[in-house]
């Protein structure tokens, strides 16, 4: 055993064992102190957000599913199917396919329309990037974030998907639960 | 007019010095000097400088105001400055000025993406516009033509697609109506620009003004993939880049190559790319069960197929001009070495003997694509290039225009280049043969040996000494353009060897810059000529161990119960319109008819035993030869569908199933060094030598293998003319529309061909038709109707009947009489 350095050795100082009284103190009163806040919140008003009946508000600016628009007073589509967003788009998880108007029986403003308008949304990052592409405000990010699914392709939303209102998915929990 | 010297001199671009050549264009000198300058009308493809939209606009030290630099020749020691103040205040004002009335359309427009005047705008532009008043409006988007959309908002009046139809196809047809702001391009009456070469204008179009209906909101430029390969739809073998969008083809562009297309495509090459995702294509294998032909396995076709092996002396193959030279060459090889039957044929008129296509082949002989546009003169010898090889028919144009080459014509039907020609001369349908020889006689002065010859072919000694007159006096380098139809018939190798002797009376061996251009009927011709798919010449155009049968007498043989197996790769012989009806017949008596289509005719369908689904153009491999000797490679740009495999690939395993050998590399690089292995004029060729550009072999050192040619074989006198006496001279003509692929293509199906016969008016008077009316051709329950269309240049005594159709008739051979009769 190799010799150790008298310099090397620290001595630690050790308090004096405690008495029986401190023993008690530090059982039971510095627990019941370490206690107090949570003690005291257990009567005061309830934090826990019980998702999914509840959810949180997000804030307005919140980048979430998409949403592309009509025009509210022809209801025509506002995309024209440039396919701008799917050139921004960093995750390539846009796709577009354009076809042009039948003017007896108008899509959308322009010339042409997206006949195909997909977002697929196992790959999007969310980024943001589609919305400040489009050059005519036909895609926007919304406020939905509830996107999970039992399958990876019903998560390629189709064009139908993306103008329609968001659906409430969760289910809520009926009263007498 | 040989080609123009070329003088090296130096200029100052920016500071910079820059080496041009003497009297070239400053935009041009700029861009070899790696400085751009900005350009929207200025192309030199069609012709002069008009110096119409100012973008171009440099300073010059010497010269007070700016000049366009695209209207400017360099001079030696020139100053030019293109990034001073001035200049670029002069392109911010002309980028705002050009905005003024075009309309933001980006986002729907197609050309966004890849637009010149995006990408100028955002270069050289101010960023801003002052315009604030309200745009020109037109009506919008408008047809110019069932295949071209016009916007005339977004035209920025640049002239290209005007001068294109001015000065490049000469159709004359697009002009720019009203003055000053209100000008706009449209056709001169109003009717639609259907021309064989309009889908030009919209790759010229600077702006989103002329685009595809076709390709309309088919993709964005960052949607898409290109893919350069070849087209092979005809001889002229189009240099393209093929659009291509989740695997399917979605346009086709130019890929200029000067010593091919020079950066032209005809409306065929450039639309027919829709018949490959046809719903009417075959895209499975189909076999025979009873009078049915029913989709069925690979094996079972291959099975079925292998049968060959069971008819060894008794086969014969009919080879398609599409074909690659690794299939002809493969099957030429199955066909000899093991069914041990030399009945394989890729020309429709008759064989050549292989001394005198060595001949025809001899690499001092052969002019290129460019001679024609330099050469003093240019004969056409029964070839009219706007349908055999449409391409060629603006080169022609171009050296007639630009270089005043003297154009001569020597034809039976009229070609659309007579109006261009110093000389045209007509001959009876199907006589070229005797008018060559009668060429041939009048340059070496044997005027009776010619005069004999002129009234055989239906001529007379006058046009023919005009002809070798202007061809003598016209300048030494001459290009003789002759159509494979020459050499058809019995007189087919009288005529050959007649041109290799006007070849060398007029020394077109002994001068770079002229020689004899073919223009084969098959795309792929030449080449399957070189890998040996001709009954009379092994691979590289060797002497064969036996002369085998030529496609008409494989008919005959067929007929006669002679030949058991029909193999037809890539080719339809009851759609040439030649003999139909004996090759109707010989498929129903051949015990096995294999054939490779896309899709099937009435005759195909009825009596082929394996339909074999053949790869459309986009979805090919391998090599094929231009005209010109150029071997070119065509390039999978998209993948097959399912069922759709090689050609090469079916027949080795045809013949490993059906008769246990193993054929070598079918497909892939190797298949193509087999083919190098096989020609010993190609020796050593690989595909990464040939490239994207090809090369000639007549360029290359083993050029030298070409085995000398011989011309003292025996050959029958071409038949002369036969007298109209009251009837008419049969002459058949297939137009660049009549193909398969025209009518499977949505967007071309306004173009296919009904049955058109062409009378001359005389003639015409006398059935008592006028135009547009309908006629019938031959007698009986055989006649053929057709429309008549009454040309006055057609002459009188003969008449020319639309072939390649769908439904053919049931015609004589040429030249024959043939009784046309009101219907």
């Amino acid at each position: 055993m190799a010799q150790i350095d008298e310099d090397d050795i620290i001595l630690v100082q050790r308090g004096p064992s405690p008495t029986v009284a401190g023993g008690f103190y530090r059982s039971f009163v510095e627990t019941a102190r370490g206690l107090k806040t949570t003690l005291f919140k257990v009567f005061g008003e309830t934090q826990t957000i019980q998702y999914p009946e509840e959810k949180t508000p997000v804030y307005p600016r919140f980048r979430g599913r998409h949403k592309l628009h009509t025009f509210e007073d022809t209801g025509l589509e506002k995309c024209v199917g440039c396919s701008l967003c799917a050139a921004a788009c960093p995750a390539d998880c846009i796709r577009v396919v354009a076809a042009e108007n039948d003017p007896n029986n108008r899509v959308s403003a322009g010339e042409r329309y997206a006949a195909v308008y997909e977002i697929n949304m196992s790959r999007c990052i969310f980024c943001g990037y589609c919305e400040v592409a489009c050059p005519f405000d036909a895609i926007t990010m919304g406020h939905d974030y509830e996107l999970s699914d039992l399958n990876r392709s019903d998560l390629i939303f189709t064009k139908e998907m993306l103008l329609a209102e968001p659906i409430e998915r969760t289910p809520l929990r009926t009263e007498d639960e | 007019m040989p080609r123009p010297e070329h003088n090296e001199i130096t200029l100052t671009i920016d500071g910079r010095d820059v080496t041009a050549i003497d009297g070239q264009i400053l935009v041009d000198a700029a861009r070899g000097g790696d400085i751009e300058i900005p350009v929207f009308c200025y192309e030199p493809k069609i012709g002069g400088p008009v110096g119409a939209c100012r973008m171009c606009l440099v300073e010059i030290e010497g010269i007070p105001k700016l000049q366009t630099a695209c209207s400017t020749p360099v001079k030696d020691g020139m100053v030019v400055h293109t990034q001073t103040d001035r200049v670029k205040g002069a392109q911010q004002s002309v980028v705002e000025f050009l905005l003024v009335n075009h309309p933001l359309d980006c986002p729907v427009c197609d050309k966004g993406g890849e637009c010149p005047l995006q990408d100028i705008s955002y270069g050289y532009g101010g960023g801003k516009s002052r315009f604030i008043e309200p745009k020109r409006h037109f009506v919008k988007p408008l047809g110019l033509s069932p295949l071209i959309a016009i916007d005339r908002e977004r035209c920025i009046l640049c002239y290209r697609c005007v001068r294109f139809s001015q000065e490049v196809s000469e159709d004359h047809q697009l002009v720019l109506l009203e003055r000053g702001a209100s000008t706009f391009v449209a056709t001169f009456d109003g009717h639609p620009y259907v021309a064989p070469f309009s889908g030009n204008i919209i790759e010229l179009c600077p702006v989103g003004a002329l685009t595809s209906r076709a390709y309309r909101f088919r993709a964005r430029p960052w949607d898409i993939e290109g893919s350069g390969s070849v087209c092979n739809l005809c001889p002229a073998q189009c240099n393209v880049t093929f659009t291509v969008r989740d695997d399917r083809v979605l346009r086709v562009l130019s890929r200029d190559h000067d010593g091919v297309d020079d950066g032209w495509l005809c409306d065929k090459g450039r639309f027919a790319y829709q018949a490959t995702h046809s719903d009417e294509r075959i895209t499975a294998p189909l076999v025979r069960d009873g009078d049915q032909l029913r989709p069925a396995t690979w094996e079972r076709a291959i099975q079925v197929a292998s049968g060959i092996a069971r008819h060894p002396g008794a086969a014969a193959a009919i080879v398609g001009g599409e074909t690659t030279n690794e299939e002809g060459l493969l099957l030429g090889r199955y066909m000899r070495d093991t069914l041990a039957s030399h009945d394989i044929d890729s020309r429709q008129g008759g064989a050549l003997s292989a001394g005198v296509l060595r001949e025809l082949a001899r690499t001092d002989l052969q002019a290129t694509v460019p001679d024609l546009e330099f050469a003093h003169t240019v004969l056409l010898l029964d070839a009219d290039p706007v349908d055999d090889a449409p391409v060629l028919d603006l080169r022609i144009r171009k050296a007639a225009r630009r270089n005043d080459t003297q154009v001569l014509v020597a034809s039976g039907r009229p070609t659309a280049l007579d109006a261009r020609a110093a000389v045209a001369v007509r001959h009876a349908p199907g006589s070229a043969a005797s008018l060559v020889l009668a060429l041939d006689s009048a340059l070496s002065g044997d005027h009776g040996a010619a005069t004999n010859h002129a009234t055989d072919a239906g001529s007379d000694l006058e046009s023919i000494n005009a002809l070798a007159d202007a061809l003598k006096t016209g300048g030494e380098d001459v290009v003789i353009v002759w159509g494979e139809r020459v050499t058809d018939g019995a007189g087919g190798e009288a005529a050959a060897k007649a041109l290799v002797n006007i070849s060398t009376t007029l020394g077109l061996g002994t001068r770079e810059g002229s020689g004899l251009l073919e223009l084969p009927r098959g795309t792929n011709g030449r080449g399957l000529r070189e890998v040996g798919a001709i009954p009379t010449a092994g691979p590289g155009l060797s002497n064969p161990v036996t002369v085998g049968r030529s496609t008409d007498q494989i008919a005959a043989a067929a007929a006669a119960g002679e030949v058991t197996a029909l193999w037809f790769l890539h080719a339809d012989p009851t759609r040439d319109g030649r003999n139909t009806e004996i090759w109707t017949r010989a498929m129903a008596s051949a015990g096995l008819v294999i054939a490779h289509a896309s899709t099937l005719s009435p005759e195909l369908a009825e009596h082929a035993t394996v339909v074999f689904p053949a790869e459309a153009g986009a979805e090919r491999d391998g090599t094929i030869t231009h005209p010109d000797g150029r071997i070119q490679r065509l390039r999978k740009a998209i993948g097959s569908p399912v069922d759709v495999r090689p050609a090469a690939a079916i027949i080795a395993r045809i013949a490993e199933v059906g008769s246990g050998v193993d054929l070598g590399p079918a497909t892939g690089p190797a298949a193509t060094e087999a083919v190098s292995a096989a020609v010993s004029f190609y020796a050593g060729l690989t595909v990464d030598e040939i490239g994207g550009r090809g090369l000639r072999w007549q360029d290359r050192d083993a050029a030298t293998n070409l085995p000398a040619g011989d011309l003292n074989g025996e050959s029958d006198a071409p038949v002369p003319a036969a007298s109209p006496n009251g009837a008419l001279r049969l002459g058949t003509y297939r137009s660049i529309w009549a193909s398969p692929e025209v009518e499977l293509s949505p967007a071309l199906k306004f173009l296919s061909r009904r049955p058109t016969v062409e009378l001359s008016p005389v003639d015409a008077e006398r059935i008592g038709v006028i135009q547009g009316q309908n006629v019938d051709i031959g007698t009986g329950t055989d006649a053929l109707r057709a429309t008549a269309h009454l040309r006055s240049d057609v002459p009188a005594g003969s008449v020319f009947v639309e072939s390649g159709l769908a439904a053919p008739g049931n015609l004589p051979s040429e030249g024959q009489l043939i009784e046309v009769s009101k219907a």
